[in-house]
């Protein structure tokens, strides 16, 4: 089945030549500060992407990724690591990868619902904020220990989710559309009105620190000096890694096949004894967790929370993410968040303008190219077996 | 508690109601038409009180002494016709294009719409980002009786959101469009070989819910004497929920769901006088627990699946 | 008598005033092919909706192997040995061949978190076993299919697609095989083929029981040990096909009373 290619680069070569290329580039799009270049770096960016998709290159290439799965995923994370290390005294670009690692994960756990099981949830910025609101609140309120908070935090969103379930459960389409809307607008009115909570001009929230490396200042090994982001993208790049893996295993296994019939065909997978609503119940939960971990570190990354960080708008950024991205694609979920999250930050002249041209944009792909910029794939089950 | 004191929750609610029904019906008359939610028809309303506003502001440079009255007609003419053109061109431009789309592609793509509607006032409507304060054209007369107050203005947009809402009844049920309209909600196929020309028939719908909407958004800013940019989501999920309620497709059901809603709304800032704040956490809350004890609204929908 | 493996006793199902099953008695003995025939909306596929458990029966019992099922939602009816095919076939055509297959293989899948997530092995194991399962399956239908097993079901034709459907309801090793209309879609010589092929099945799954609802009537002249007429949700008569065909009252059911 795994035919050998006579690639006239190999594989593995190709795929390190992409990760430097990537960082390369990454590098340079991130150190820019005057627009022009910046328009310049994304329109050449652009230009290679689109030269990949009419060139010959294109197959080669996706083969070769496909042929050096683990290779690549070593390869991402070094990328980020070299990133990490160019940018070490530059706080606003460092918080920006960490902001990227991040959102990573909420829109991961969103395609285990949405793409793999077909479960709708319009309020995913809240789950993340349920995260957010339990990390402020257990570490100014009790002395656990603040790496606890994260998972409490992705729990507090399951459990906050599961009074969702029944009425998940029990509607489809439009009306557990509803559902879930409803919730995102309850939950921000409710921490608006909610003085405890802060209100509406939110809450501090403590910096992280694990066994005495204190998050919340600047780190110093020797005479290096480094930004306090360092921390946290290392600590969220471990995050996305363990959640992108986690969200990968799944795929590959009898859930995944079980989370793809619920979503294909409810009435038929249950005449095959697949139980929808467990599966349901469990696709709905993993992706509020993931939300809601995510949530907690980025809380204490952005040290001060509030409403306005966790707003219905801000679950359709994630579910715009998702379809740029492809519906199901982990890659591709990648690649749009970047996208997503650097594009109106360097390119300032559009930052005021980027909810209109996200949803303009959605509306067209969803008009016109309804799959996705990356559909997904048929699923394999083990890296690197051939379709 | 008083009776005045109740009273006054009354006449706030039934207010609150019809501007939710107004709402609603459009939301179940696109739902009854091509089986699709279009949600950006919350920010539908919004940018009818927008137009209407830009035109007040229009009329005032061009017609300073033009009185109250004809003034508010105009904006009113004014702004229906704009948004039904709105609205058409929405159905043209994307709905009908989504047909054969999987129905959770439309409801995003009209958000996405409502978004895009959203933004565009906020970034370019003058100073957009900001409430705008809405004139206060109606007559202010007021009878008060034992601490409640009865205003003329009150009646005279409720009186004429019934007017509305009654005029929609009597259109779709007694008259020829309305006989089309009903038949392509019924079966689209059919109604397509009996020389129904269903495109015309389903643009007329959007036009005829969106005329709605802009006076509801009128509405809105008369009662409130206030519009803002972000009104429209608000509304917009208020809208989809009265309709889930009263069962999608039924202008009745609508009706009661606009009412439930605002009667909820009002229960909850009377029931909780500690907390009236938590008023639509609580609508919303009820909204929630009446999805799943009923998964299609209180008047179900008709739905069968065939295997 | 052999043994009966399905047994409805009055089985009836209402949609608001329609009686779509009307107070139904049908048995199916072990090892016997039984034709189900009938006009279009005589009941014949909200027959297997009510015994798979997509419908509650509004009244009337189902046993299944000495078991009272009626009622029970689909995936126990499911695990308790009764698989179906769909009139307009329902596989999931962005999925792999081999996922549809193993979708049929529910009930020997370990579905726990743990060992699908954490420990790898064991399911890796259980994948070799699904793919070989897999693979004996095609290779009596179509041995062209087993080196595409990863390739979206949606790219091949309708009769490759109703083989899968087969082996998916097969794989699972039922013991009562639904088939609802397997002829649709495809042409006389196919469907011929394909009647063949599923009852070489038959061997696969020990002692395969199957109903089957089918408008060709050569198909059911070939292939029913039996049959049962349906009309209007009620049963009309039972016999061999040769009694069916020559049987005035079904005749008329058919073709309308006028017809001399």
């Amino acid at each position: 089945m795994n035919q050998p290619r006579d690639f006239v680069i190999p594989g593995p070569v190709f795929c390190i030549g992409l990760a430097v290329f990537a960082a390369i580039y990454l590098a340079l799009f991130l150190s820019s500060e005057s627009q022009a270049a910046i328009l310049v770096y994304m329109a050449a960016g652009g230009m290679v992407l689109l030269l990949n998709n009419m060139s010959e290159l294109k197959p080669r290439l996706s083969e070769a990724i496909k042929g050096n799965e683990r290779l690549c995923n070593r390869l991402a994370v070094a990328v980020v690591l070299a990133l990490t290390a160019a940018f070490h005294a530059d706080h606003y670009t460092l918080f920006l990868i960490g902001t990227i690692l991040l959102y990573i994960v909420v829109v991961l756990g969103l395609n285990v619902q949405l793409g793999f099981t077909g479960v709708i949830n319009f309020s995913c910025a809240s789950f993340f904020g349920i995260g957010g609101y339990t990390s402020a609140m257990l570490l100014s309120k009790t002395s656990l220990p603040p790496l606890l908070a994260l998972p409490l935090g992705g729990v507090c969103a399951a459990v906050v989710g599961s009074i969702l379930l029944l009425p998940v459960l029990r509607t489809s389409g439009h009306y557990a559309a509803l559902v879930t809307m409803a919730f995102a607008l309850l939950f921000r009115i409710f921490l608006e009105v909610n003085d405890a909570l802060g209100g509406p001009q939110g809450v501090p929230v403590r910096s992280m620190s694990l066994a005495g490396w204190d998050f919340g200042s600047d780190l110093v090994i020797g005479d290096l000096q480094m930004s306090f982001y360092v921390s946290y993208v290392l600590l969220g790049l471990v995050l996305l890694c363990l959640a992108f893996s986690f969200v990968r295993r799944i795929e590959r296994s009898w859930i995944g096949l079980s989370l793809d019939a619920v979503r294909v065909d409810e009435t038929a997978s249950a005449c095959f004894g697949v139980d929808v609503a467990r599966w349901k119940i469990t696709a709905f939960t993993i992706g509020n967790f993931l939300s809601g971990v995510a949530g907690a570190l980025y809380a204490m990354m952005l040290a001060y929370i509030s409403p306005a960080n966790f707003t219905f708008g801000d679950s359709l950024i994630f579910l715009s993410i998702l379809l740029l991205g492809g519906v199901g694609n982990s890659w591709g979920v990648v690649m749009a968040t970047a996208v997503v999250v650097l594009v109106p930050e360097k390119f300032q002249v559009i930052q005021e303008y980027r909810y209109l041209i996200y949803s303009a944009l959605v509306l067209l792909m969803i008009v016109f190219r309804p799959h996705g910029i990356l559909p997904r794939k048929t699923r394999i089950y083990r890296p690197g077996e051939a379709a | 508690m008083d009776v005045g004191f109740f009273a006054q929750f009354v006449i706030n609610g039934l207010m609150l109601g019809m501007m939710y029904a107004l709402v609603a019906v459009g939301f179940t008359l696109f739902f009854g038409v091509l089986d699709v939610i279009v949600f950006s028809h919350g920010d539908v309303v919004m940018v009818g009180g927008f137009t209407g506003l830009s035109m007040y502001f229009w009329l005032e440079r061009m017609y300073p002494h033009l009185s109250p009255g004809p003034k508010l007609l105009c904006m009113a003419l004014v702004s229906m016709t704009v948004i039904a053109l709105l609205g058409a061109a929405v159905a043209r431009s994307v709905i009908l294009r989504l047909r054969a789309a999987p129905s959770l592609n439309t409801l995003l793509a009209t958000m996405m719409l409502g978004t895009v509607l959203r933004e565009s006032i906020r970034l370019f409507y003058p100073d957009g980002a900001n409430p705008k304060p809405f004139p206060a054209l109606l007559p202010k007369w007021s009878v008060e009786y034992s601490g409640l107050t009865l205003r003329l203005d009150n009646l005279i947009l409720f009186c004429i959101g019934a007017l509305l809402i009654v005029s929609v009844h009597l259109l779709i049920n007694r008259t020829r469009l309305g006989l089309a309209i009903r038949a392509v909600a019924q079966d689209e196929e059919t109604a397509r070989i009996m020389g129904v020309n269903f495109t015309l028939i389903v643009l007329v719908t959007f036009a005829i819910g969106s005329a709605v909407a802009a006076f509801a958004g009128l509405m809105n800013g008369l009662y409130y004497n206030e519009i803002n940019f972000s009104m429209g989501l608000l509304l917009g999920a208020i809208g989809f929920s009265a309709a889930v309620i009263g069962g999608l497709g039924n202008i009745y059901g609508a009706i009661l769901g606009g009412f439930i809603f605002a009667f909820l709304q009002t229960i909850g800032a009377v029931a909780l006088p500690f907390a009236s704040a938590y008023k639509d956490v609580f609508a919303f809350a009820v909204i929630i627990a009446l999805m799943a004890w009923r998964p299609t609204g209180l008047i179900a929908e008709k739905t069968s699946e065939r295997v | 008598m052999s043994e009966r493996i399905l047994d409805c006793t009055a089985l009836t199902k209402r949609f608001g005033g329609l009686a779509a099953l009307n107070a139904l008695d049908i048995h199916v003995d072990r090892g016997e092919v039984l034709g189900l025939v009938g006009p279009n909306g005589s009941g014949k596929t909200t027959f297997f909706n009510v015994i798979t458990g997509i419908y509650r029966p509004t009244s009337g019992v189902v046993t299944f192997q000495g078991r009272d099922i009626s009622g029970l939602p689909p995936q126990r009816v499911y695990h308790s040995g009764i698989a179906r095919t769909f009139q307009r076939s329902r596989l999931c055509l962005e999925l792999s061949i081999f996922d549809n297959i193993m979708i049929g293989n529910h009930k020997r899948l370990d579905l726990g978190l743990w060992n699908n997530i954490f420990r790898r092995s064991r399911f890796e194991a259980q994948y070799e076993e699904g793919m070989e399962r897999a693979a004996r399956l095609l290779s009596a239908l179509n041995p062209d299919l087993v080196a595409r097993m990863f390739r979206p079901v949606g790219d091949l034709p309708m009769i490759d697609r109703r083989r899968i459907e087969i082996c998916r309801a097969l794989v699972g090793r039922p013991s009562l095989l639904l088939l609802d209309e397997p002829s649709a879609g495809m042409t006389h010589d196919e469907t011929r083929q394909l009647m063949d092929e599923i009852l070489n099945m038959g061997s696969y799954s020990d002692g395969l029981t199957i109903v089957l609802i089918e408008h060709e009537m050569n198909v059911i002249r070939r292939v029913t040990d039996r049959c049962v007429v349906l009309n209007f949700g009620q049963k009309l008569f039972e016999g061999v096909y040769d009694d069916v065909v020559a049987n005035p009252v079904v005749q008329e059911a058919y073709l309308g009373k006028d017809v001399e």
